[in-house]
């Protein structure tokens, strides 16, 4: 009871900051989000106010910034952040770059590096994928050759979302060719603007420039700006995946998700209807309902069980595949509820400050949400990838 | 029964799939719409002189009196070929006035509509009309007519609107107004089609734009509105039919963990349901052409609208995912056509919507 008090006084405490701090533009922002990626300068905006709270990096240690937060606190953080429509913080820095340099970076990395990321200073892209590389990181072909104290970089990286706005990349390159293909790749730290660097942006279904391709053609890069040592890139990428270990807070944003949706189905339209009084829309809407507490409820049993030591293992699999699917279906059921109001294509109107449009914002965040949302089950793993490492985990025993 | 093309429309459908293929290839179709061009005057004269848009009129007035089934297969390669030009629609609204028209009319519009001269948009659904076309809140008082239509296919293209409405008495009118700017709110769609609301309010309409009323009038339209079910589901016939053979030749060459993606059992598996998702739309929309002239003719329409969101959505949902990133980018033909069948799920009323009213009806 006292431990439940205590969440409902920090809950009041999280609502209180977002009402005082929260800009209008941060705000209009949030609503305008359709992407798990918020609009950039706004999302660093809201990243920078939350910095200068100590809020930023819920799961680090607190020694590097860290809040100190239980698991429990992480979650209505989430929830209220979700709930107010906080543009969503861009996981490069905080749950990806930063991670791998807490937990193999030298001294100096972290020094200078740690605080830089925390405050948005800088903004890290993640160079991974490739174009014969998505989901099977271990093909990736771009190299890495040592040259003195240089390594020289060539190759291609793709679907580095916002290296258009990125300062800085960390990325996966292969610098062995010997052994097994895991084995002779390297996590190294770069600076984006280096000659022989070029980003070329890819419009993605919503016509949005989110993701990018970058080549290198003899790229200097110096080896101190490696994170673990040589080859061992694997295991630093390996470390970032289970940092974040608890973390997954899908649920958060899908329940106050869902309760939106179904407040638009109150509304009553010209012709004095509710689309809620349709009752195989209703119906829908209470499915989609047990889905969206399934996955909260699902995200909250692992992390109950890590405080009592468990490793989530191939839950990891589960709350990805789960999360990513309940949003996509989400997505459908939007879509459905805007029906012929998502037809219209208007990407000015979505730009923050735009001028108000024929259309709510709703009407034109259903369809771009839509088509964005279907990556979500090809990014970060695809969900068959992850289909098959959850049946080996489990199928085992 | 008749449950494909015969040979010589199947000719026509390849003869049209040449002239697609040689005018909207991939790459200039997006370059096109990067460019805001919508509409080509140029292509759409092209569309004329191949008989395209006369196929569904009568000789007298220059068409080529073909049946529905030939502008099914116009309408395949339509999707196969990403068209944006409202052929269709167009076609669809010309075949619902040569119904109604008096001679005197068919005369006067029939050979522009066959020729390209005239465009002719159908304005009938609204946002409460979920895919029944009797539902109609457009009204005609005291000689001017109020209200609102929904995406309206080709509606800023078009030099005259065909526009169900209801009088004070309630009874069904079709009226032929003159496109007018005013209260037109043109828009691009998700799928870089062109099309537009149109708000009523208070134009003037005169007894000579009543071009059909009364029970004529319901059934004139409730036999076009399912005729042109049936185009789009031949138009999404075309569109998935090319996503099974993009994402057929990828899954056999793209690579992944040291094999081509067509060894995994798994998404052999999922391209044979996409496969199996297409053919189920293939034999509803026989059977419904089948339908034609008997009384099972709107019921069968919409239950194919069903399955053309169902199947559409399936298609288009798992090409995207089985080529991963790049089916998420502009720059493949993919997202285009999984964005145009998620439209074609969207319009003229939807799954459940349809599924409500076979309900009502049976």
């Amino acid at each position: 009871m006292t431990e439940d008090r205590s969440l409902e006084a920090f809950r009041d405490e999280v609502r209180a900051f977002i009402r005082e701090s929260a800009t209008e533009e941060i705000r209009e922002a949030g609503r305008k989000t359709t992407s798990v990626f918020a609009p950039f300068k706004q999302a660093m905006a809201w990243q920078r106010i939350l910095a200068d709270k100590g809020w930023v990096a819920p799961s680090w240690p607190q020694e590097y910034g860290g809040t100190g937060w239980s698991l429990e606190q992480r979650y209505v953080f989430a929830q209220e952040c979700n709930r107010a429509q906080m543009p969503p913080i861009l996981p490069q820095n905080l749950q990806m770059v930063g991670p791998a340099i807490l937990g193999f970076g030298s001294d100096a990395q972290k020094e200078e590096l740690l605080p830089r990321m925390l405050s948005g200073e800088d903004f890290w892209c993640q160079g991974y994928s490739e174009p014969g590389a998505g989901s099977d990181l271990a093909a990736l072909k771009c190299r890495a050759d040592r040259d003195g104290d240089d390594y020289i970089l060539n190759g291609s990286k793709i679907w580095t979302t916002y290296a258009q706005h990125a300062n800085k990349m960390f990325a996966l390159v292969r610098t062995s060719s010997e052994g097994k293909p895991q084995q002779g790749i390297t996590f190294l730290l770069l600076d984006m603007g280096l000659p022989g660097m070029e980003v070329r942006p890819i419009l993605g279904l919503d016509g949005a420039p989110e993701q990018c391709e970058v080549f290198f053609s003899d790229v200097r890069v110096p080896c101190a700006n490696r994170v673990g040592e040589e080859n061992e890139g694997w295991t630093v990428a390996k470390y970032v995946l289970e940092f974040e270990r608890g973390g997954s807070t899908m649920g958060a944003w899908l329940v106050p998700a869902v309760e939106r949706l179904r407040e638009q189905c109150e509304q009553v339209d010209e012709l004095g209807q509710r689309r809620l009084d349709d009752p195989v829309l209703a119906r829908r809407l209470e499915a989609l309902e047990i889905e969206a507490l399934a996955v909260e409820h699902t995200e909250k049993r692992v992390n109950a069980g890590l405080k009592h030591g468990q490793n989530p293992g191939p839950m990891a699999s589960l709350l990805k595949i789960l999360g990513t699917e309940v949003m996509q279906r989400f997505s459908e059921l939007q879509l459905e509820v805007t029906g012929l109001r998502s037809l219209v294509y208007d990407p000015g109107a979505l730009e923050i400050g735009a001028a108000p449009s024929d259309f709510s914002e709703d009407e034109l965040l259903a369809m771009p949400y839509y088509m964005n949302t279907r990556a979500a089950s090809i990014y970060a793993g695809s969900n068959e990838v992850q289909r098959s490492l959850l049946a080996k985990a489990v199928m085992a025993g | 029964m008749q449950y494909q093309y015969t040979a010589e429309q199947q000719e026509f459908r390849d003869s049209l799939r040449r002239f697609v293929s040689d005018h909207y290839d991939y790459e200039r179709h997006r370059q096109r719409l990067a460019k805001g061009e919508h509409f080509d005057a140029g292509l759409w004269q092209q569309w004329a002189e191949l008989g395209v848009l006369g196929l569904a009129l009568d000789e007298e007035y220059g068409g080529l009196g073909s049946g529905l089934d030939d502008m099914m297969a116009v309408a395949e390669e339509l999707g196969r070929g990403l068209v944006p030009e409202p052929v269709v629609p167009v076609v669809a609204a010309a075949r619902l006035l040569a119904s109604i028209a008096s001679p005197a009319q068919a005369e006067a519009l029939l050979p522009s509509l066959v020729g390209g001269e005239l465009r002719l948009s159908l304005a009938w659904e609204e946002s409460a009309s979920r895919g029944n076309p009797l539902v109609v809140q457009t009204r005609v008082k005291d000689g001017a007519l109020y209200g609102k239509k929904c995406a309206v296919l080709g509606a800023g293209e078009a030099q005259q609107w065909l526009v169900s409405a209801r009088n004070e008495q309630g009874e069904l009118l079709l009226l032929l107004l003159a496109a007018q700017p005013a209260g037109l709110r043109r828009y691009v769609m998700a799928d870089g089609r062109a099309a537009g609301d149109i708000q009523f309010d208070g134009v003037p309409v005169d007894d000579s734009a009543v071009l059909c009323r009364g029970d004529a009038a319901e059934r004139a339209l409730r036999q076009s509105v399912s005729e042109s079910l049936l185009l789009m589901a031949a138009e999404s016939l075309g569109c998935i039919d090319s996503l099974l053979s993009v994402s057929g030749e990828y899954l056999v060459t793209r690579k992944q963990f040291g094999m081509p993606l067509a060894a995994f059992q798994a998404l052999q598996h999922r391209f044979a349901d996409m496969f199996i998702a297409g053919e189920k739309l293939r034999s509803l929309l026989w059977a419904a052409f089948q339908q034609q002239g008997r009384e099972g003719f709107h019921r069968a329409a919409a239950q194919l609208k069903v399955q053309l969101a169902e199947s559409g959505r399936y298609v288009g949902q798992q090409a995207v995912q089985l080529h991963g990133g790049i089916g998420m980018t502009d720059e493949l033909n993919v997202g285009a056509y999984f964005k145009r069948l998620t439209l074609m799920e969207l319009m003229a009323g939807q799954r459940d919507d349809h599924l409500a009213g076979l309900a009502l009806a049976s």
